[in-house]
């Protein structure tokens, strides 16, 4: 039993984690007639429940996901996975109707209903039973209360409210204007840019996948894998210090973890090149702008010329470099993981003369 | 039904009524749950509980009450009563008329004030418009001399100002009629009411009781529908009760709020007397003289109670008030009954009991020793005995000399083998010493560690001696005594009040009759020579030291050094191991390595001798363990202490403690805990950890029982920063500053081991065996001898009393601290200043009466007038009745003479005026006071006395 334990320990690192989920949403992806099958269905709320129904067993996994804080984030990851499951099943269904010749269900079915009572019982019913859930479960779990806020005292770890999880793991590996700043301004712009930027009229109304292969993969791998396992790991697997537990993992306040990371400056000047770092910050930091100058200004330009040279005919100039600039923006992210994972990478440009670090 | 599903149902409707209904009846269910768990709380039933034990316990009272009752008076007053009803019954028509009147006044009466009160509002009313009218038609007058306007409704106005007058007039003439009345039907009933009340006065106690149980009693209303669920927001007798204090604040970090106490809640009897017995929450205060009750100096209704106790007042429940247990048998007995766990909604858990008074510093900080706060008193003296100011500063003990023997002359007094036993295992030597172990503790205990201590123990030993100074004894060879004599010396003039000799541990004899060295095994310790020069004069060795002089003579002197000589014994530790100079260099290396470069370091060890080197790395040794702190080293004169300041540290919060790998199943992680363990183990929080040997632990281990271990944590969690407002903390004044100074002193000095002084202290009365043999109590000293008596008296002690043998010993103290004692006692008496007049208007009669109460009432029995009474029992005999003008206050001497039993309890001094003011004597009329005068005027006139006042 233990040694299952620290298998699973093993697996919920961060690195093993991320690569995880992302290897689970390429075969998603990929195997998706296989995965809408009742059988995966419901094989995966199973596997959900004896996962922490085996938690609970666990003193310190019990800890972890019966603080009242982190119940509903047990229950979000149970409706996070049926959404997924349920929306690529309406879509795969969808799509094999479309090989067949067939309209989409959503045409098919002509099962126009009275407002009363099929609607408004519902709802009815729908309200009851919530209020009866939200009552027994307010009289199960007490609040979570603390001691009074002390400014000399802060908790630790110090967790963002759960929606805010995945920003605050980016600051693992941003700083903080780029985690707390640019980046979260970048994603509420970037989605309210969505509908100007994507003027197709394919899958409006109705599931689809083969219609919006891209579209519906970027979109899962932004939402599913940055964003939600992020805040999962963030709850689940980040523990004192901002230090990384297991999920059967005691979480010891005086864990220590060895930070070796390395500037890309020290690499190219020291390691490199074999000389001292020179004195003058640009000069220092001349390799990291220009890759930085180079991933954002010049990529998206030769990206246009070759490689997305479709998208850029299909979208014009403008709605190109905008959607360029967000996805590129978006994968800025994993991959300063990997960089970090692989290379110990601290910053790509780091000038502490004025706190600027990328 | 299946018709419906045809024109477009998406559900059976059907099935839909049934999930609605069996959804309804969940909401319903779900709501009574809720109620029901709104309403059940546990404090609920513990006032349940004590209701029904409150019934009881008044009950008992009843029956007591009632047995008490003087039946047969009782009965007497009854027959009176039912005679003088029989009297008035007889008046009975002349009574009804009157009383008939009365009702009629009194209608009158209610009409003419309703009258009176309604015109009065009708005129306010009118004269406030009038005056709105005015104003505003002179609203552009800017100056004087502007014309009046003639403004409508002012003769209106006076009117109704004259008829409310005239309103006026007619209640009073109505009330005095009908007081009139009353009085004449009162001079009937004069009689009856007379004996009622008589009787009410003999059955009053029994009949507020009786009414207080059919309060209790249990009742359908006020027990079952006041205190139904949702019915009891109206009138519950079931209530949280609490306590709001304005001026005690709890500090949540961003604000300070009064603090909101509901633990009367629960604990329902702790202000009412007769619950002492009974089990908790139900129990009474402890000390409602001093806390709680409301003439207590911290009524419970300013003071709360979580300012003492800590724990989260406004909590009802008893978890999450954060009690805690004080023994781990009631640890395991809560978790039983209330699933109880250390609360993490408070950052100030409960102080176990016996640890509140760490508490009393939060108002009290002006103080550093607090009146009856006794375990916290001696918390704080053990925290200056064993010295712990002089590592850790503190607010409160600074300024304060150090703790330990100076050793800038030691090597006239010690050789270096003893020391170096001594210091390997101080405790080893002698068991009750505070000097505590340095080396060889739980982190310092492998071989390895040996190595290194010996090579440290060897070097701070060197050092100590090579930077010794010569002390010349004043008598170069001084002749040998007779030990006998010497140990009855010892044991009888006063030695013992700070100096244990014998068998007694550190823990029993306590820290006062530690304040001195104890002198097990000294001597092995030092030599005769300069025993008997520091016995015979401790300042010619160490010129700042405590120790006083007890005036003893050369050959006694001689006696008591002979005896100490032969107590010997307490072998001490062998060396734990054996080293090579490499090793010397080895250690003074790590210490080099710390402050200077590897290459730096090699070459400053190379370039000395093997000498210098063990020089140095002793120097290096005594900074590291900082030995300087409490002892007075060459070479440490300006180096600041080595601990961590400790003004605070009650403040600090819990995630502030490391327990490192200590768990909590061995020392639960409260900080109270991790204090206490600290003070048992100082190094036990190295274990389990790899640490070189610079990086480990270095508070040395005192060896404290689990009590002085307790008493020091209360005192270190009472060292707390300030939160409490400045109203609430004992307010400054010239008298009060001089009872903190001199508390300080005489704690400070050690005078309270002898003496008690305020109700604490005396510690050697325990060791004579009649208290009227021991030192005096001197807290009515201020007002009992004159302020120059005292003065002179301290600097020159003499005899007052031949008979005992326990001395007052001259201290050499400076007038700045007598003028402090001086100032102290005034101040405890509240006889502040030396100037006070004594108008004697003794004449010859006055005197000659005096002397024959005198001779009446036998003084010279027991008090010495010249000559010392003979055939007495030492313990009876009293003062020189000589010294009585120079030494005491007259008006002191009446009120001895009154009640010596509450001035000076145990005293042997006879109450002759038991019946005072009365007097069993026939002078002056039986004139208590005046026989009294007479006698303190016929002591006056005595003279010729001892007198510490000649020769200085």
């Amino acid at each position: 039993m233990d040694a299952l334990k620290s298998f699973i320990d093993l697996f919920a690192d961060p690195r093993l984690f991320f690569l995880i989920t992302l290897a689970a949403l390429v075969l998603i992806v990929w195997k998706r007639e296989a995965f809408v099958s009742n059988r995966w269905g419901w094989g995966l709320m199973a596997f959900l429940t004896v996962f922490f129904g085996f938690g609970l067993t666990d003193e310190n996994f019990n800890l972890i996901i019966t603080k009242p804080d982190n119940v509903p984030i047990v229950g979000l990851i149970f409706l996070l996975v049926f959404f997924t499951w349920f929306s690529m099943r309406q879509a795969v269904d969808n799509d094999r109707r479309a090989a067949a010749g067939r309209p989409s269900i959503e045409k098919d079915e002509e099962d126009r209903v009275w407002t009363w009572p099929d609607l408004v019982y519902t709802e009815l019913i729908s309200m009851v039973v919530c209020t009866v859930i939200l009552i027994v479960w307010s009289i199960g779990l007490e609040a979570p209360l603390e001691q009074p806020a002390n400014n000399a005292n802060t908790p630790n770890p110090s967790k963002a409210p759960w929606y805010f999880l995945g920003l605050q793991e980016m600051l693992v590996y941003f700083d903080p204007w780029l985690a707390g700043v640019v980046l979260p301004s970048l994603i509420i712009v970037g989605l309210m840019a969505i509908p100007y930027i994507d003027k197709n009229p394919k899958g409006n109304g109705y599931y689809t996948f083969n219609e919006r292969r891209v579209e519906i993969t970027l979109f899962l791998f932004g939402f599913v894998v940055l964003w939600s396992s992020l805040i999962v790991l963030g709850t689940f697997l980040r523990g004192p210090n901002w230090n990384f537990f297991g999920p059967f993992e005691y979480w010891d306040i005086h864990k220590l973890e060895a930070l070796t990371n390395v500037q890309l400056s020290e690499y190219i000047w020291v390691r490199g090149f074999g000389m001292a770092l020179p004195e003058n910050w640009f000069v220092r930091e001349i390799f990291g702008i220009l890759l930085t100058i180079g991933y954002i200004a010049v990529l998206p330009v030769a990206l246009a010329k070759k490689g997305l040279t479709r998208y850029y005919e299909k979208l014009g100039p403008a709605r190109y470099y905008v959607t360029v600039l967000l996805f590129l923006s978006m994968l800025s992210l994993p991959v300063k993981m990997l960089t970090r994972w692989v290379f110990d990478l601290k910053y790509v440009v780091s000038i502490p003369e004025f706190f600027f670090n990328i | 039904m299946a018709d419906k599903r045809a024109v477009g149902h998406a559900y059976n409707i059907d099935f839909l009524n049934v999930v609605f209904a069996a959804s309804s009846l969940f909401v319903l269910f779900s709501t009574m749950w809720m109620v029901w768990d709104d309403y059940d709380r546990e404090w609920k039933n513990h006032q349940r509980d004590f209701s029904l034990l409150q019934l009881e316990v008044t009950r008992a009272g009843l029956a007591q009450a009632e047995r008490d009752v003087d039946r047969a008076r009782v009965a007497e007053l009854e027959a009176q009563r039912a005679a003088a009803e029989q009297q008035l019954a007889a008046n009975a028509a002349q009574v009804t008329e009157l009383e008939d009147q009365l009702a009629d006044v009194n209608r009158q009466l209610f009409v003419a004030t309703q009258n009176f009160n309604f015109t009065k509002a009708v005129y306010d009313v009118d004269r406030y418009s009038f005056e709105v009218r005015r104003d505003e038609a002179h609203a552009g007058d800017h100056g004087e001399g502007e014309a009046e306007v003639e403004i409508a409704g002012r003769d209106e106005v006076t009117a109704l100002y004259d008829r409310w007058l005239a309103e006026g007039l007619e209640v009073e003439r109505l009330t005095a009629e009908r007081d009139a009345i009353r009085g004449r039907i009162a001079e009937f009933t004069a009689e009856v009411d007379a004996v009622t009340d008589e009787l009410a006065a003999l059955t009053g106690e029994a009949d507020r009781l009786r009414g207080l149980v059919t309060d209790l009693a249990p009742s359908l209303i006020d027990d079952y529908l006041l205190n139904a669920p949702l019915l009891d927001f109206m009138a519950p007798t079931l209530t949280v009760r609490q306590t709001i204090t304005p001026n005690i604040v709890d500090d949540v970090n961003f604000i300070r709020v009064p603090k909101m106490d509901r633990c009367q809640t629960c604990h329902l009897a702790i202000d009412l007397a007769g619950y002492e017995d009974y089990p908790q929450p139900f129990r009474t205060h402890p000390n409602l003289e001093t806390y709680v009750g409301s003439a207590s100096p911290h009524p419970v209704e300013t003071t709360g109670c979580t300012v003492c106790h800590e724990g989260m007042g406004q909590s009802i429940s008893f978890v999450d008030a954060a009690h805690s247990p004080s023994t781990p048998e009631q640890m395991a007995e809560w978790e039983e009954r209330y699933d109880w766990e250390e609360s993490h909604l408070w950052d100030y858990p409960m102080l176990p009991t016996g640890m509140a008074e760490a508490s009393c510093a939060k108002c009290h900080r002006e103080e550093v020793f607090i009146p009856e706060a006794d375990n916290l008193n001696l918390g704080y003296g053990m925290y200056e005995r064993a010295g712990c100011y002089a590592c850790h500063k503190t607010v409160g003990f600074e300024d304060l000399r150090k703790p330990g023997p100076n050793l800038t002359r030691v090597g006239s007094k010690l050789d270096e083998e003893w020391v170096a036993r001594w210091i390997r295992d101080p405790r080893a030597v002698k068991a009750s010493t505070w000097m505590p172990k340095v080396w060889y503790n739980s982190n310092t205990s492998t071989p390895e560690d040996a190595v290194r201590s010996e090579v440290e123990i060897d070097a701070v030993v060197a050092y100590l001696f090579a930077n010794s100074e010569e002390h010349e004894p004043a008598i170069g060879f001084p002749g040998r005594g007779n030990a006998e004599n010497g140990q009855r010396i010892f044991e009888s003039v006063g030695c013992l009040g700070c100096h244990i000799a014998g068998g007694e541990s550190r823990e029993a004899a306590g820290p006062r009759r530690t304040f001195g060295q104890p002198l097990q095994a000294i001597g092995d310790k030092t030599s005769y020579v300069w025993l008997f020069d520091w016995i015979r004069n401790p300042r010619h060795y160490s010129p700042e030291t405590f120790m006083p002089d007890l005036r003893l003579n050369d050959f006694e002197v001689a006696d008591v050094a002979t005896y100490l000589m032969g107590l010997t014994g307490g072998g001490g530790t062998e060396a734990g191991a054996t080293y090579e100079p490499a090793d010397v260099d080895e250690a003074l290396l790590s210490y080099l390595r710390a402050i200077v470069p590897f290459e730096e370091a090699q070459a400053t060890i190379a370039a000395m001798s093997p000498e210098e080197r063990q020089l140095d790395l002793g120097r290096r040794a005594i900074g590291r363990y900082g030995c300087y702190s409490c002892h007075e080293i060459a070479g440490f004169e300006d180096v600041q202490p080595i601990g961590t300041e400790l003004s605070q540290e009650g403040s600090k919060l819990l995630p502030q403690f490391d327990f490192a790998f200590i768990h909590a199943e061995e020392v639960p992680h409260t900080k109270r805990d991790w204090i206490n363990q600290k003070l048992l183990d100082p190094r036990i929080y190295d274990r389990g950890r790899i640490l070189q040997p610079l990086e480990k632990l270095r508070m040395p281990d005192f060896g404290f029982s689990a009590a002085e271990a307790r008493l020091l944590t209360t005192a270190v969690l009472s060292f707390q920063r300030e939160v409490q407002p400045r109203v609430s903390q004992v307010q400054r004044s010239a008298r009060k500053d001089a009872i903190i100074d001199g508390r300080n002193l005489v704690r400070r000095r050690n005078c309270i081991a002898c003496h008690e002084i305020e109700g604490d202290g005396g510690d050697y009365r325990e060791l004579v065996e009649d208290s009227s043999l021991a030192p005096p109590l001197l807290t009515p000293e201020g007002a009992k001898v004159k302020p120059d008596w005292l003065y002179a008296f301290l600097r020159g002690p003499i005899t007052i009393r031949p008979w005992l043998e326990v001395r007052m010993p001259t201290f050499g103290l400076d007038d700045a601290h007598w003028n402090g004692v001086l100032d102290y006692f005034a101040a405890l008496s509240d006889t502040v200043g030396p100037f006070r007049t004594h108008e004697r208007v003794a004449d010859a009669g006055t005197l000659e009466t005096g002397e024959e109460l005198f001779d009446l009432l036998r003084c010279q029995q027991c008090h010495v007038l010249d000559t010392i009474p003979e055939d007495q029992d030492v313990a009876n005999l009293a003062p020189d009745l000589r010294m009585t003008a120079e030494r005491l206050q007259p008006d002191w001497i009446l009120d001895w003479l009154i009640r010596p039993l509450d001035i000076q309890p145990g005293t042997r001094m006879p109450t002759f005026w038991t019946e005072y003011p009365g007097s069993f004597y026939p002078q002056f009329d039986q004139d208590a006071d005046a026989q009294i005068q007479s006698i303190r005027d016929y002591l006056l006139t005595f003279s010729g006395g001892p007198s510490p006042l000649q020769g200085n």
